[in-house]
């Protein structure tokens, strides 16, 4: 039966019916229709449904659902800014991405892109290995990974560039 | 597939209470790593699932050189990991915890559910059993200590009876001259369940050269994490030497019973415990003897192959 | 000469805005009002008879809204090719683990999971075979034991011999006994699967004028909605297949998989039907590939050349003949000139999931025992292993395997640049090592169409029927940008189907830019003739004297003399030809091969077994890069598939009952960040004369080479040569102590009873 559930997403508080069953990735796709974040595997094995979750990265299919009532939850859908079209919407990472070619079938993309935004959060100046190990959780089979490490630390760049 | 009902304990209190009002049929979650998986497999069928990670009491690190350290068992992975006093005085202890999983996974899973899963692979395991680790238990009853060499019982089982809860871990403070060393053997650096993992901590006596304490904690090469006792009371007060190394080495591979699985053969594991425990020792002596690693050298140790 | 306006360029993909924001639309998220979710129920018999099936308690489930079963299809077989092997779903018996046997649409997923497990089945257990080379025997247990019986199988040997293809040249008896020196060496490699990050998902709707509309995630909308047809028993016209945006194939995705049961059921129940594979399924209901067993003999002089090949190779395909076992003989050889050879390739029944394609099917086994093999020879002549190579290298002129005259390409060029990149021949340090391997493949075939419209403001629509997996989309745009003088942002690359584009062969097999590629070429080529025969008349001079550039038709060293193409798009609306639509169609194009050189180098811990790739380059032929980004991206991407091949990715299938054991990917372990070397790729380019502006094939080959250079490289690390994959850290040790390996000598005339039938 479903239960009322409170929960911040990219910015907007949302209340609405869950099943207690749902993990925070269903919520997400089924009920909010965000469908950004993407099921590759449904164990944690893959990383393709990270979110920022209070800030972090976490694999959005093991959390419950109303286990994350009062969080704040941000997607892949909430960092670009308004305007679409405009790609100055979009931010650091994404841009970097897409200007260095980070995805390909773009399936993983999102949960790799929160991973990086979570890092780059945390650690504006990151090594190489910094960045492997923060998408080490996050498996991409089209990539190869070298241009989304590559996308990373341009993003990393351009971020501290910013901000002077 | 059991559909189920979501209870959440803001306390511990009503967590006990809610696990003796449903008994068996109630389940514990906190990080909810492994629940869900297991559920959808049809493994796990509770009829309540009673969430304890928003019980602010036990979320807490704290360290102290008297006390040593104590870890909130919802304290998560990567709490563990990126810790300074984790990181600078159970070394081996925040490299097993960033050989976990993925960054993701460590961001929820916590030490508790690590503890309480009994996984005989379970990474943070042999570095808490090397590390003397004692379980602080609250339930119907009142509370208990019980160390965490004590703590499990055969694979996914554990001393805890119904209606308790592992609120707890704690550590005794380093000894000094002290080094510690966490190997995971596995075909990948992050994502995989050990094929087995050992951690060594030891620590000299003042002239460097004397095994003050010595202990090996061994995962997935027995139905739950051990201790290489006999390994190390061959170690235990003598002076250490690379001959005194490689036979604690070969001790602790004769402790070891491991089973064959899709991670590896019984016969690859017992080699493994040999030649994993002898660099740990070596590392940590290292160590102890004043070579300083790094965090990442750690972990690089830790997951990357090839040494 | 102009600078190139499109052509070249690393421009962003045409699909990155919707894909990096989480727009872009993939089949699993495609949500329609009404829509119900299937769930599936699959054998738990490798080999077995239907004795009961009821699905009663689970038609009255309440949320249920339609149960099928296999006989709710007509009674058709179907196949990946000409043999009709199978049926969409089990009617009176299984043949592997995992094979549908139901399906149900209820409201909610856990619904149609609750169902699933009311339905009752009761198996009569029959006879099973796992091990291929017991399966191959005449007097082996039969998978299928009306086999005889299928539409299209040709007598191929009897035992569970599916197929049988062969190759001859020359007298390899002869030659055999002339050269100098004679090697036998049999490799393995492992069944593995394609790893793409997308589980299949699939969403059917019967719409109220009688078509079915599907909204798949696949590489070959128009194959699906063909076989489609036939397993529903219904005009090819009543369907409309919607290719949605692909998170990944690799082959997976060519063919029919799992489309037919959310269609049947969202025919049955009267509403849309989606069915999402979970990742278990991802690994034991869609074809993978499973394990190839290779023997190979050659003949070699004393200076080197090699004079004789003969190869027997069996292909496991499990209980379909998903993809057949061309590569056995199409890549035997290698890219050597061998003048006398033998080639058998077997494809042989097994009580398993059956195979599909991964990147150019059997072509990474093979290349694993070739280029093994070739290092193996050349160490045991005393000859490096680069210029063992060199002498037999094919050149320009020589005749292939399949009798094709090898035209201008790069192989020599990939394997110099390789060489210089390394520095080779080159020693390592203690434990460290380096392998090489040469890689070929073709540039892909088959049906291309492509029409080119102009827009009211010059711009273009460009409609092809191909899916974009790789990038595609975007070089085929900037194909056609760079034909009209036009820039990348001014094509409009349409989201489409099977209704609106012309049909095309699938999406896969290097086929994309070579072949639908050039279509589109021509397509635009086309439109432009229209807008300069119209320009022409507008400014009174000769066509030839006209330049296309820059969005503008203008006169040669008379620039101000000139028409907008956006001035001619008005004009052609009351011009005699009327508006301008480019169209191109063509059904093969000429070979073009494609070569590459790779190399890996490894550091190997001899207590630990494990082995680390420390580096990794690769140089390919790419004929002209389109657009380089996308190019080195997709070769960076194989290179990397390739380096999971050799050193992790194992599906371990149980050897009494053929179940996979790792249907996960915590135990299906695929190359992770943290393990993988930077790769180093050089392109080269020898232009092809028919390609797209000269362009080859791109996506297949850098995943062939890996297991074959890492295996090379270890060899030259630690002296031990590995003839299994993947190079497990117990392979590694067990090789090191000399122990022998679970493929062992493969004795071919025992297990096919005496000679083989052809001969």
């Amino acid at each position: 039966m479903k239960k009322p559930l409170r929960l911040t997403v990219n910015g907007e508080t949302r209340d609405f019916p869950v099943e207690p069953y749902y993990s925070l990735l269903d919520a997400l796709r089924d009920e909010l229709h965000l469908t950004g974040t993407k099921k590759g595997c449904d164990e944690g094995d893959c990383g393709a449904c990270t979110v920022l979750m209070d800030g972090v990265p976490v694999t959005s299919c093991l959390v419950l659902a109303h286990s994350a009532h009062d969080t704040q939850v941000r997607t892949i859908e909430g960092l670009a800014g308004e305007g679409l079209a405009d790609s100055r919407g979009l931010h650091p990472v994404q841009q970097a991405f897409v200007t260095y070619g980070g995805l390909q079938c773009g399936f993983c993309t999102p949960g790799l892109v929160m991973s990086a935004v979570g890092l780059l959060q945390d650690n504006p100046d990151p090594s190489l290995d910094d960045v492997k190990y923060a998408i080490g959780g996050n498996l991409c089979r089209c990539t190869g990974y070298s241009k989304v490490i590559e996308s990373i630390m341009a993003a990393a760049q351009e971020m501290r560039n910013n901000n002077g | 597939m059991a559909r189920f009902e979501y209870l959440e304990a803001r306390t511990l209190r009503q967590a006990i209470s809610l696990l003796q009002r449903h008994g068996d049929e109630a389940r514990i979650v906190a990080g909810s790593t492994d629940f869900l998986v297991r559920w959808r497999a049809g493994v796990w069928q509770p009829k309540y699932v009673v969430n304890i990670g928003r019980i602010a009491s036990m979320g807490r690190v704290s360290y102290s050189r008297r006390l040593g350290l104590r870890l909130g068992a919802l304290v998560t992975l990567g709490g563990l990991e990126t810790h300074p006093q984790v990181r600078r005085n159970y070394p081996a202890l925040s490299a097993a915890a960033s050989s976990f999983a993925g960054v993701q996974v460590r961001n929820l899973a916590t030490v508790g559910g690590n503890i309480c899963n009994a996984s005989p692979a379970g990474d943070t395991l042999p570095a808490l059993l090397a590390f003397d680790a004692q379980c602080k238990i609250a339930g119907p009853e009142g509370e208990r200590w019980v160390a965490l060499n004590e703590f499990f019982t055969g694979p996914g089982q554990t001393v805890l009876r119904p209606g308790e809860i592992l609120t707890e871990v704690r550590l005794p403070p380093p000894l000094p001259n002290s080094g510690s060393l966490y190997i995971k053997h596995s075909p990948r650096g992050a994502m995989d369940i050990a094929t087995l993992g050992v951690a060594s901590v030891i620590s000299l006596e003042d002239s460097g050269r004397v095994c003050r304490n010595v202990r090996i904690g061994l995962g997935a090469v027995a139905p739950t994490p051990i201790r290489a006792s006999a390994a190390e009371s061959i170690l235990w007060g003598r002076e250490v030497t690379p001959e005194l190394i490689r036979s604690a080495a070969e001790a602790a591979r004769a402790e070891a019973k491991p089973i064959n699985d899709v991670r590896g053969s019984a016969e690859h594991r017992l080699e493994m415990v040999e030649v994993l425990t002898q660099r740990t020792l070596e590392r940590a002596l290292g160590m102890a003897r004043g070579n300083q690693m790094t965090f990442e050298t750690q972990r690089e140790l830790a997951v990357q192959a090839v040494f | 000469m102009p600078e190139n306006i499109a052509l070249g360029k690393s421009l962003p993909r045409v699909d990155a805005m919707e894909k990096i924001t989480g727009k872009a639309t993939y089949a699993s998220d495609v949500y329609l009002p009404g829509m119900l979710m299937c769930k599936l129920l699959t054998s738990t018999e490798s080999h077995a008879r239907i004795v009961r099936l009821d699905v009663s308690q689970a038609e009255a489930l309440p949320g249920v809204r339609a149960v099928i079963t296999g006989k709710d299809y007509p009674d058709v077989r179907f196949g990946s090719g000409a043999l009709k092997d199978r049926r969409i779903m089990a009617t009176d018996e299984v043949f592997y683990i995992g094979e549908p046997v139901a399906a149900v649409a209820a409201d909610d997923e856990i619904t149609a999971r609750e169902a699933v497990e009311l339905i009752e089945v009761e198996y009569q257990p029959l006879p099973v075979v796992v091990d291929p080379l017991q399966a191959i025997r005449d007097d082996a247990v039969p998978v299928h034991e009306d086999l005889e019986s299928f539409e299209g199988y040709g007598f191929a040997g009897g035992g569970n011999n599916c197929t049988l293809l062969d190759a001859d040249r020359g007298d390899v008896v002869q030659a055999f006994k002339d050269a100098d020196h004679t090697f036998e060496e049999t490799y393995q490699s492992q069944p593995i699967n394609q790893g793409f990050l997308e589980p299949m998902a699939c969403v059917a709707e019967l719409e109220p004028n009688g078509r079915l509309t599907v909204w798949a995630s696949t590489q070959g909308p128009y194959q699906v909605r063909a076989q489609l047809a036939l397993v529903l028993d219904i005009p090819v016209s009543r369907i409309k297949v919607i290719a949605m945006e692909l998170g990944g194939g690799f082959g997976a995705k060519l063919r029919l998989a799992l489309e037919a049961f959310p269609a049947m059921l969202a025919m049955k129940s009267g509403r849309p039907v989606k069915l999402i594979n979970t990742r278990e399924e991802a690994f034991t209901l869609n074809g993978p590939r499973l394990e190839t067993n290779i023997r190979l003999k050659t003949g070699v002089m004393n200076d080197g050349r090699i004079v004789a090949r003969e190869a027997y190779s069996i292909f496991d395909v499990g209980a379909y003949l998903g993809a057949g076992p061309n590569s056995g003989v199409g890549h035997a050889l290698g890219p050597y000139r061998i003048p006398n050879f033998k080639l058998r390739s077997y494809g042989v029944y097994t009580n398993k999931i059956y195979v599909g394609s991964y990147r150019a099917s059997g072509v990474a086994d093979m290349t694993f025992a070739v280029e093994s093999h070739m290092d193996s020879v050349a160490h045991q002549l005393g000859i490096d292993p680069f210029e063992f190579r060199s002498i037999n290298a094919v050149e320009e002129g020589d005749i292939s395997v399949s009798g094709a005259r090898l035209p201008k390409n790069g192989l020599r060029e990939t394997m110099q640049a390789l060489k210089e990149r390394l520095g080779l021949p080159k020693i390592m340090g203690e434990d460290r090592g380096v392998g090489i391997a040469l890689g070929e493949w073709r540039s892909g075939s088959g049906p291309s169409t492509a029409s080119i419209s102009v827009n009211d403001d010059g711009t273009i629509s460009m409609l092809t029927g191909s899916v974009d997996i790789s990038g595609s989309d975007t070089s085929m745009a900037q194909i056609a940008a760079e034909t009209l003088g036009i820039t990348l942002d001014q094509v409009v690359v349409p989201k489409r189907d099977t209704d609106m584009a012309p049909f095309t062969g699938p999406s896969g097999g290097s086929r994309i830019v070579y072949s639908q590629g050039k279509a589109v070429q021509l397509a635009a080529e086309d439109a432009r003739d229209k807008l300069m025969a119209l320009a022409s008349d507008r400014l009174g001079v000769p066509p030839a004297a006209l330049v296309c550039e820059k969005g503008k038709i203008y006169v040669q060293d008379n620039t101000p003399q000139q028409v907008t193409l956006a001035q001619l798009a008005s004009m052609s609306l009351t011009s005699p030809q009327g508006p301008i639509v480019g169209t191109a169609s063509l059904s093969s194009m000429p070979y073009a091969p494609v070569f590459n050189a790779q190399a890996a180098e490894v550091l190997v811990d001899r207590e630990t077994g494990r082995v680390k790739v420390t580096r990794f380059v690769q140089a390919q032929d790419v004929g002209v890069a389109i657009n380089p980004m996308s190019v080195i991206g997709q070769l960076e991407g194989g290179a990397v598939q390739g380096i999971g091949r050799a050193l992790s990715e194992e599906l371990q299938i149980d050897p009494e009952t053929g179940r996979v054991l790792n249907p996960s990917l915590a135990t299906y372990l695929m190359p992770l960040a943290v393990d993988m070397p930077e790769i180093e790729t050089i392109l080269i380019n020898v232009p092809t004369d028919d390609g797209p502006f000269g362009a080859r094939a791109v996506a297949e080959p850098p995943g062939f080479g890996p297991p074959a250079a890492i295996a090379n490289a270890i060899y030259d690390a630690i002296g031990v040569r590995i003839k299994e994959l993947p190079f497990t850290a117990e392979r590694v040790l067990a090789a090191i102590k000399g122990q022998e390996p679970k493929a062992g000598f493969i004795d071919i005339e025992a297990l096919l009873g005496g000679e083989s039938p052809q001969e």
